[in-house]
């Protein structure tokens, strides 16, 4: 009996210890915490806009300490799921709601541009060292098609006529992605735009039957990660990523053909030109409360001399009402999103041209009336 | 001719020792690769990284990880709580009284529980309980977690509760004590080391599960913990999005709270090896 007891006095100076470590783990934070004045403001969605939103969060919580603000990058359709769940405040999507959704919240959601992106076409030719490639919808849909085999295909090389004697006589290893990915949706969506009708309706999506792959040349990478790494260690490939990825890991990135003809490298200013031109075409709202639905068409493939063709927007979309305390909280972000969070755009992604910012001020305009 | 024995027993030994080491190799590369990277983090960082809050991806400093590592303690002991009883009672039922007809399913109920793809358990724990409460909270997440870990304790405390040898059953019984007391008071101790084992494993699976917190706990970055009807943080989720940015800080970041993981393992493990010497 001596020994069960001992037995017992461990055990449960055990369980004290763990409910001890229980207790002091769950009040020490909320005394650090403390300030109870601290307004909270929920967000999820897009995985694209989280890095950019981390990167305006954390300098706008040193501006506003009484104002925090959470997002987490659970996918843009999550996000939109969560938002209507009212589990969150605002939901970040790469796309905006489709014209069916839209309807149904008619008047009650506010959908605003926030910042640009654009999908990079990355290489690995090592023969051309710093000489640039340049491509066109039709050839991009040709070699994702599985028609075009080699690197110096008559096609290729026509496009190329500087370095034609350069391209090698290899065949192409043909990279994307694997897991469904809004990227594979906006690029699919411009080699339909750009091909005249060459990539189907069918083969635009988040997740598509890639007819490369059954050439044996296909090969699908995990996230934009996986993608640079497979480009980066397989000479003769090519593949596409958000830009921001492409710059950071310091891949060969294709000059493309755009709507006016002319061969654009992505960068800020042909990235803002492309939303310009967008803006233009009269497709896009200038309203909040507008349809934004045909926004894609707008913008990817876009007119304009200098418009980069694969670029799109992210969105933040709000309520157009809220209890005023959080009411004035997302304002006041928005209104500082405005005035600063250009200064702190990151690479591989761009600020708002004049005439889309617009329609955030509208927003906030909206919210100060009351919806 | 035994010379030739000799040379093969030698050749043996040889054998599994190199194939034992090739079998750990991997683990220990693991852990020196997290040792050394995650060190680097936390050395440039300071304490700051334990409860600092994350930086900007423009910045070059990888931030701290403060609420995600306070959310993750908590999940792990809440999830714990929750889940250990229920595998340790539901091993009790499945041992002791194996001739039930209930008693005889669970066994493979419970084992197959260990099948369900962990993202799933956190969508059902999110439209159970989630959605219906309109929040994210870390009592959803603990709750997930605890059906992750349940199979994995289950099946620790069954084999320890099984291993208990049958003269002692026998004699416990025949001592006059009941089920419930031979249980609690012999067969816990007879098997304590395993039942220690057992929540060690789960604190472990607990703390390192991503999948089933996605869609339950919300994730906090900023904020410290507010509630356990509130949202919160978590290292494991922390080091899932680091990862897939191109950050090099945000990299280093990954590395020095999988660190912080590793540590909070091993000082667990610390703890019960103490509790659990005989």
């Amino acid at each position: 009996m001596i020994t069960i007891w001992m037995h017992r006095r461990r055990i449960l100076s055990l369980t004290l210890f763990l409910v001890l470590a229980l207790i002091i783990s769950l009040t020490t934070p909320s005394l650090i915490a403390g300030n109870k004045e601290t307004i909270h403001i929920r967000g999820s969605g897009s995985t694209f806009l989280q890095l950019q939103l981390m990167a305006w969060i954390t300098i706008f919580h040193k501006v506003r300490p009484s104002i925090t603000i959470e997002y987490n990058g659970v996918g843009s359709g999550a996000g939109q799921q969560q938002f209507f769940e009212h589990l969150t405040d605002f939901c970040g999507s790469d796309p905006p709601l489709s014209h069916k959704t839209w309807l149904e919240h008619k008047g009650r959601i506010l959908q605003l541009p926030i910042v640009l992106g654009a999908v990079a076409v990355v290489y690995n030719i090592p023969e051309l060292k710093s000489h640039r490639l340049r491509l066109d919808g039709k050839v991009l849909s040709m070699i994702y098609l599985g028609e075009i085999i080699y690197w110096d295909n008559y096609y290729i090389k026509r496009l190329n006529p500087g370095i034609s004697n350069l391209l090698p006589h290899a065949k192409i290893i043909v990279v994307h992605r694997s897991d469904s990915s809004g990227t594979t949706e906006i690029f699919t969506y411009y080699l339909h735009r750009s091909s005249d009708g060459l990539w189907p309706k069918r083969l635009v999506g988040k997740d598509i039957e890639w007819p490369v792959d059954r050439t044996g040349r296909g090969l699908g990478g995990k996230g934009n990660a996986g993608v640079v790494s497979i480009v980066k260690n397989t000479p003769y490939s090519i593949g596409y990523v958000e830009l921001s990825y492409a710059l950071r890991y310091g891949l060969d990135v294709a000059l493309l053909r755009n709507r006016a003809g002319y061969y654009i490298e992505p960068n800020t200013t042909t990235i803002i030109a492309a939303g310009e031109n967008a803006a233009r075409t009269g497709l896009l709202p200038i309203s909040p409360t507008g349809d934004f639905s045909k926004e894609l068409e707008a913008i990817v493939y876009s007119p304009g001399r200098l418009s980069y063709p694969i670029t799109c927007f992210t969105h933040i979309i709000i309520w157009a009402k809220y209890p005023p305390h959080k009411a004035e909280a997302i304002r006041d972000f928005l209104s500082w999103i405005i005035s600063s969070g250009d200064k702190h755009i990151l690479p591989g992604y761009a600020p708002l041209p004049g005439p889309v910012k617009g329609i955030i001020i509208r927003a906030i305009e909206l919210m100060k009336s009351g919806g | 001719m035994s010379r030739h024995r000799y040379f093969k027993d030698k050749l043996f030994k040889i054998m599994v020792f190199v194939f034992a080491m090739a079998g750990v190799a991997p683990l220990f590369a693991i852990i020196s690769a997290i040792a050394v990277n995650g060190g680097k983090t936390i050395l440039s960082v300071g304490p700051g990284f334990f409860y600092g809050l994350p930086s900007s991806p423009l910045s070059s400093s990888p931030g701290g990880i403060g609420p995600a590592l306070v959310g993750s303690l908590i999940l792990m002991f809440l999830s714990t709580i929750i889940g250990y009883p229920l595998a340790f009672m539901t091993a009790v039922l499945a041992v002791e009284f194996p001739e039930s007809v209930f008693g005889r399913f669970i066994d493979v109920l419970v084992k197959s529980l260990l099948e369900i793809p962990t993202i799933l358990i956190g969508v059902l724990v999110y439209s159970l309980l989630v959605v219906p409460t309109g929040s994210f909270s870390a009592w959803a997440g603990a709750i997930a977690l605890a059906i992750v870990i349940l199979p994995y304790i289950y099946t620790h405390v069954e084999n320890s509760l099984r291993s208990i040898p049958a003269d002692i059953r026998l004699a416990s019984y025949s001592l006059g004590l009941s089920r419930a007391k031979s249980i609690f008071y012999v067969f816990t101790c007879e098997a304590k080391r395993g039942l220690l084992t057992a929540m060690l494993i789960g604190l472990a699976r607990a703390s390192g599960e991503t999948a089933p917190l996605l869609f339950t706990i919300g994730g906090n970055w900023f904020t410290y913990f507010q509630g356990l009807g509130k949202p919160i943080g978590a290292v494991p989720l922390l080091i899932y999005t680091y990862t897939l940015t191109p950050y090099t800080n945000y990299h280093e970041a990954a590395w020095g709270a999988s660190l912080v993981l590793l540590m909070v393992y091993l000082s667990l493990f610390a703890v019960f090896r103490r509790f659990s010497k005989p």
